[in-house]
C-alpha cells in the first residue's frame, strides 16, 4: 500500500508537497476530493476560454490584449498542468497512477480533436447540406460531384496527375541521382541546379510558367513567352499553348514536375550514397555490367526511398490547386482538378455544400496512399 | 482542513469567473454608450482596389477626413477580396467598412443580418435614393430597407479609339450599331481590323465577353427584360438572350472584324487587346471596355488628342442606356466614428476629389458630382452619360455580378470562352448549359 503512494516520480518536481497520506478518513471527503478534480479543470478551461472574449475586444488597448495573450498563454498553460498535476495528487492512490498520463496528454487530445477531427466531422456533415449548410439535402452534393461534367473532368485529369507526375519526377530525379554521383566534380552545382526551383513557392512556379506559355497573335506585340518566341525566331506561326485541349494538362504538369524533380533527386541521391561501397564493389568484382549492378543493388536497396519520395508526389499531386488556379479558367481550359473545383465551389460558386462534399473525396482519395505507405514502412520496420 | 484546502482552487476560480462575466456586462453596455459619445477610434475600408487606388484613396481620405476628425480612417486594398472578406465576417473579425463590387453579396449579407441598414444608421432613405439613383440603391435593398451606399461607380459602355488616326482616315463616330457595322465594313476595305478584343483574365477569363453581353442585352431586349433575366425570370436560353448572343457573333465571327481571330481572343489579356490601337498604322480602331482601361494604354498616349471613347451605340431599343458596375460599401459595425466616415466619404467634397486623381479613375455615383471633378474630359463625359442614365433610369448594373456566383462568376464566363472558341453554331448549346447551372431555388 504504503509503496505505491511512494512510487510516484512525476510527483516531486511538479508538486514539492507530499500528497496527502491520509486517504481513510471517510467517503464525504473522497466525494469532495472527486468534485474538486472534475471542477478545477473545467473552472480553468471555462477562465482561459472567457479571457479569449478579452482577447477579441476590439475597444481593448492593443497592448495590453499583447501582455495578457502571453501570460495566459504561457502562465495559463502551466498553471493548467500544475494544478491538474496537483489534483492527481489528491486522487485516491488507486487512480492515480491511471489518470496522470491522462492529465497531460489529454489537453493535446483535446486540441487535436478540435482542430483536426471536429472539422472533419463538420466537414462531412455540411456536405450533406445545402448551398447555406442550412438544411439537409441528402446525397444530392456527392450526385453533383459524380455527374457534372466538369467535376468528372477533374476526377479524370487528377486521376492523370496522380499518375504522370510521381512517375516523370521520379523517374527523371533517379537516373539524375544515379548520374550525378558519378560526377568527378560539380555534383553539388549539377544538384542545385536541379533542386533550385523547389525554392519556389506553387504560385510563384505557376506566374513564371505563364510567361513561358505566353502568346501573342500577330498584331499584339512581340511574344515575350519563351515558347512561341523559339516558334516565332523558326518562323512558325505563335500557339496559344494553354487552350491545346487536352494537352494542356499537360504543360500544367510540367511545372509540378519541374519544381519536384529536385526534391525526388536529393532524397534518391542521399539513399544512393547509402550503399554500402563493398556492395557495389564486389558485384563489379564479379563481372556485373552497370546496369546489372543498378537493376538489382542500388534499385533493390534504394526501394524504400522510392516508395516514400512516390507516395509523397502522390499526395502532392492529388492537393494540387495553385498552379492549376493560376493557369487560368480551369473551367473554359478543360485543365479543373479536384482541389481546384473544391475552392471554386467553397468560395466563388457560394456553395458550401458542394465544396465540401468534394473536399470528402478528395480526404477519401487521400486515404489508401495513406495506409499503403505506412504499410510498407511496416514491412520495413519488421525486417530490420 | 484538507476538505477546506480542496475547496479554495474552485472557489477562487468561481470568483475570477464572476468577474470576467461582469466584464462582458460591462462590454455591452460600453457598446451602447459608445453610439452617444463622440467618433474616435479606427475605421477600416476594406475594399477590392488595386494598391496604385488605394494609395491615391487614402491621400484623399487623409487630406479631407482624418485631417479633420478626432478617429482614423484606413483604406485597405486586396486582389483577394471576396475570398479575405467572407474569411473576415465568418471568423468574426470583419472590417468597420466593406466596398464590394457585388450587390448580389450585400443582400445575401443583409439576409444573414451581418450588417447594419442604413436607416439605421440615420440616413434618410429618400436622400438617397435622390443622390444616387433608385435603381442603384435597390440593389442593395432587403426587406424594406436599404443596405449598400454607393461609393464608386464605372461605365461599361464605352467603346474607345485611337482619335488622330481615325479622324485622318475621315471615319465619324456611329451613333447607332448599324453605322458602326458600317464602319467595320469598311475599316475591313481599308486594309485594317476593326476590333480589338482580349478576353483573358486569368481564373476569370472570359468576363470581358459577358460585358458585351450585358450591353447588347440591354439595347437589344430593354432594361425591363434584362430586369427579368439577371433574376432568371426568363431562362437563359431564352429568345431575347439567344438574339443578343448572335448581334454578339456578328462582332466576333465576320471574317476579318476580329484582329487575331476570335479564338485567340481568349488567349490575349484584356489589357494587352489595346496595343494593336497605338501602333502606326493602328491595326485595329475599337475597344469595347470600361473606364479603367486608359490605365492600360501607352504612358504616352494623351486622352482626347491620341484616344477617345463614345458611349456603345443605340440598336433596337429607343433612348441611351448604360451598363455599369460599382462598389457598395456597406457598413459591419455602427460606431460614431463609421456613421461620420459614410457621410462624409459619401458626400460631394470627399466624391469630387476621388475623380480628380487620375490614379483612381473613380466616377462618383452621387448626381451631385459636377463634370468639372473629374481629371480629365473622358472621365467627364462617363459622369455625364451615368448621371442621365441613372436619372433616366436606364442604366443597369453589370448582369454577372448581379446572378448568383455560380452563373456570374462561373458558368456564365466559362460558357462565353466556349461560344467565342465554338463559333456561331456553338450558341444555343452553351446558353442551355449556362441556363442548366442556375442555382434551384
Amino acid at each position: 500500500m504504503s509503496s505505491s503512494v511512494q512510487t510516484p516520480p512525476a510527483g516531486p518536481v511538479l508538486a514539492p508537497d507530499p500528497p496527502p497520506p491520509d486517504r481513510s478518513s471517510g467517503p464525504g471527503r473522497v466525494l469532495l476530493r472527486l468534485a474538486g478534480v472534475v471542477l478545477v479543470p473545467v473552472v480553468t478551461a471555462v477562465i482561459l476560454w472567457s479571457t479569449l472574449d478579452f482577447l477579441r475586444n476590439e475597444d481593448a488597448n492593443r497592448f495590453l490584449v499583447v501582455g495578457v495573450a502571453l501570460v495566459v498563454g504561457v502562465l495559463g498553460v502551466f498553471f493548467l498542468f500544475w494544478s491538474m498535476n496537483r489534483l492527481v495528487e489528491w486522487l485516491p492512490a488507486r487512480f492515480r497512477e491511471g489518470a496522470r498520463p491522462y492529465v497531460f496528454v489529454g489537453p493535446a487530445l483535446v486540441i487535436l480533436s478540435v482542430f483536426l477531427i471536429y472539422p472533419v466531422i463538420n466537414t462531412i456533415l455540411i456536405s450533406f447540406k445545402d448551398a447555406q449548410s442550412q438544411d439537409f439535402t441528402g446525397l444530392d452534393n456527392y450526385r453533383f460531384v459524380f455527374t457534372d461534367d466538369s467535376m468528372l473532368r477533374a476526377i479524370r485529369n487528377t486521376a492523370g496527375w496522380i499518375v504522370l507526375v510521381p512517375l516523370v519526377a521520379v523517374t527523371i530525379g533517379l537516373v539524375f541521382a544515379t548520374l550525378a554521383d558519378r560526377l568527378r566534380r560539380g555534383e553539388a552545382v549539377a544538384k542545385s541546379l536541379i533542386f533550385l526551383p523547389m525554392a519556389i513557392s506553387f504560385v510563384g512556379a505557376a506566374v513564371v510558367w505563364r510567361f513561358m506559355y505566353s502568346f501573342r497573335p500577330d498584331g499584339f506585340g512581340t511574344n515575350i513567352g519563351l515558347l512561341n518566341a523559339i516558334k516565332q525566331g523558326l518562323g512558325q506561326d505563335p500557339v496559344p499553348w494553354l487552350q491545346q485541349k487536352p494537352w494542356n494538362n499537360l504543360m500544367l504538369m510540367v511545372i509540378m514536375v519541374w519544381m519536384q524533380t529536385g526534391f525526388a533527386m536529393i532524397v534518391l541521391s542521399a539513399a544512393i550514397k547509402a550503399i554500402p561501397d563493398e556492395i557495389v564493389e564486389a558485384a563489379r568484382i564479379d563481372g556485373a555490367s552497370e546496369w546489372r549492378v543498378f537493376r538489382h543493388i542500388t534499385i533493390p536497396t534504394i526501394f524504400p526511398t522510392v516508395v516514400v519520395v512516390t507516395t509523397y508526389m502522390v499526395i502532392n499531386a492529388l492537393k494540387v490547386f495553385d498552379i492549376v488556379f493560376v493557369m487560368g479558367n480551369a473551367e473554359a481550359q478543360g485543365t479543373e482538378v479536384i482541389a481546384e473545383r473544391m475552392i471554386r465551389w467553397f468560395f466563388i460558386g457560394d456553395h458550401n455544400g458542394r465544396g465540401a462534399a468534394i473536399a470528402v473525396v478528395l480526404f477519401l482519395a487521400v486515404i489508401p496512399v495513406m495506409i499503403w505507405n505506412v504499410r510498407r514502412f511496416r514491412e520495413q520496420e519488421s525486417i530490420r | 482542513m484538507k476538505a477546506v484546502r480542496a475547496l479554495i482552487l474552485p472557489v477562487v476560480a468561481l470568483t475570477l469567473l464572476a468577474a470576467c462575466g461582469s466584464d462582458n456586462d460591462d462590454d455591452a453596455g460600453g457598446q451602447t454608450n459608445t453610439t452617444v459619445t463622440e467618433a474616435t477610434g479606427t475605421v477600416t475600408v476594406f475594399n477590392a482596389m488595386e494598391p496604385e487606388e488605394v494609395t491615391a484613396l487614402q491621400k484623399v481620405t487623409d487630406d479631407l477626413i482624418n485631417s479633420k476628425v478626432k478617429y482614423k480612417a484606413t483604406i485597405e486594398g486586396s486582389s483577394q477580396f471576396e475570398e479575405q472578406i467572407k474569411i473576415r465576417v465568418e471568423g468574426g473579425n470583419p472590417p468597420e467598412i466593406a466596398m464590394y463590387p457585388q450587390p448580389g453579396t450585400v443582400v445575401e449579407l443583409a439576409k444573414q443580418g451581418k450588417i447594419k441598414a442604413l436607416e439605421d444608421l440615420g440616413f434618410n432613405a429618400a436622400d438617397l435614393e435622390k443622390t444616387f439613383g433608385k435603381y442603384f440603391m435597390d440593389l442593395g435593398a432587403y426587406n424594406g430597407k436599404h443596405y449598400g451606399l454607393p461609393t464608386n461607380i464605372n461605365l461599361k459602355s464605352m467603346i474607345w479609339y485611337p482619335k488622330k488616326a481615325f479622324d485622318a482616315k475621315g471615319y465619324k463616330v456611329p451613333t447607332t450599331f448599324t453605322e458602326l457595322i458600317a464602319l467595320s465594313d469598311q475599316i475591313v476595305k481599308d486594309g485594317a481590323s476593326p476590333w480589338c478584343v482580349g478576353f483573358e483574365s486569368g481564373t476569370a477569363t472570359g468576363w470581358p465577353a459577358t460585358d458585351w453581353m450585358e450591353d447588347i442585352m440591354l439595347r437589344t431586349a430593354g432594361p425591363d427584360t434584362y430586369d427579368r433575366w439577371v433574376t432568371h425570370q426568363i431562362p437563359f436560353n431564352d429568345p431575347a438572350v439567344v438574339k443578343a448572343g448572335e448581334e454578339f457573333g456578328r462582332i466576333l465571327f465576320t471574317q476579318g472584324y476580329v484582329l487575331g481571330g476570335a479564338a485567340n481572343t481568349t488567349s490575349i489579356n484584356f489589357g494587352d487587346a489595346v496595343a494593336p490601337m497605338f501602333t502606326n498604322p493602328p491595326r485595329c480602331y475599337f475597344n469595347r471596355q470600361a473606364n479603367f482601361i486608359a490605365s492600360f494604354f501607352p504612358k504616352t498616349a494623351v486622352a482626347g488628342t491620341d484616344y477617345d471613347w463614345f458611349p456603345f451605340p443605340k440598336m433596337t431599343q429607343s433612348g441611351d442606356s448604360a451598363l455599369f458596375a460599382g462598389e457598395l460599401s456597406v457598413v459591419f459595425k455602427d460606431t460614431p466614428a463609421v456613421r461620420d466616415f459614410l457621410t462624409r466619404f459619401s458626400g460631394t467634397e470627399v466624391q469630387c476629389a476621388q475623380g480628380k486623381s487620375i490614379d483612381t479613375s473613380r466616377i462618383s455615383p452621387n448626381v451631385n458630382v459636377g463634370a468639372d471633378c473629374y481629371a480629365n474630359k473622358q472621365l467627364a463625359d462617363a459622369s455625364k452619360v451615368l448621371t442621365q442614365a441613372l436619372k433616366a433610369n436606364t442604366a443597369r448594373f453589370d448582369a454577372s455580378d448581379l446572378m448568383p456566383s455560380a452563373v456570374g462568376s462561373g458558368s456564365f464566363w466559362t460558357g462565353m470562352v466556349k461560344y467565342v472558341q465554338g463559333g456561331r453554331n456553338s450558341l444555343a448549346g452553351v446558353l442551355s448549359d449556362i441556363d442548366k447551372s442556375w442555382p434551384k431555388p
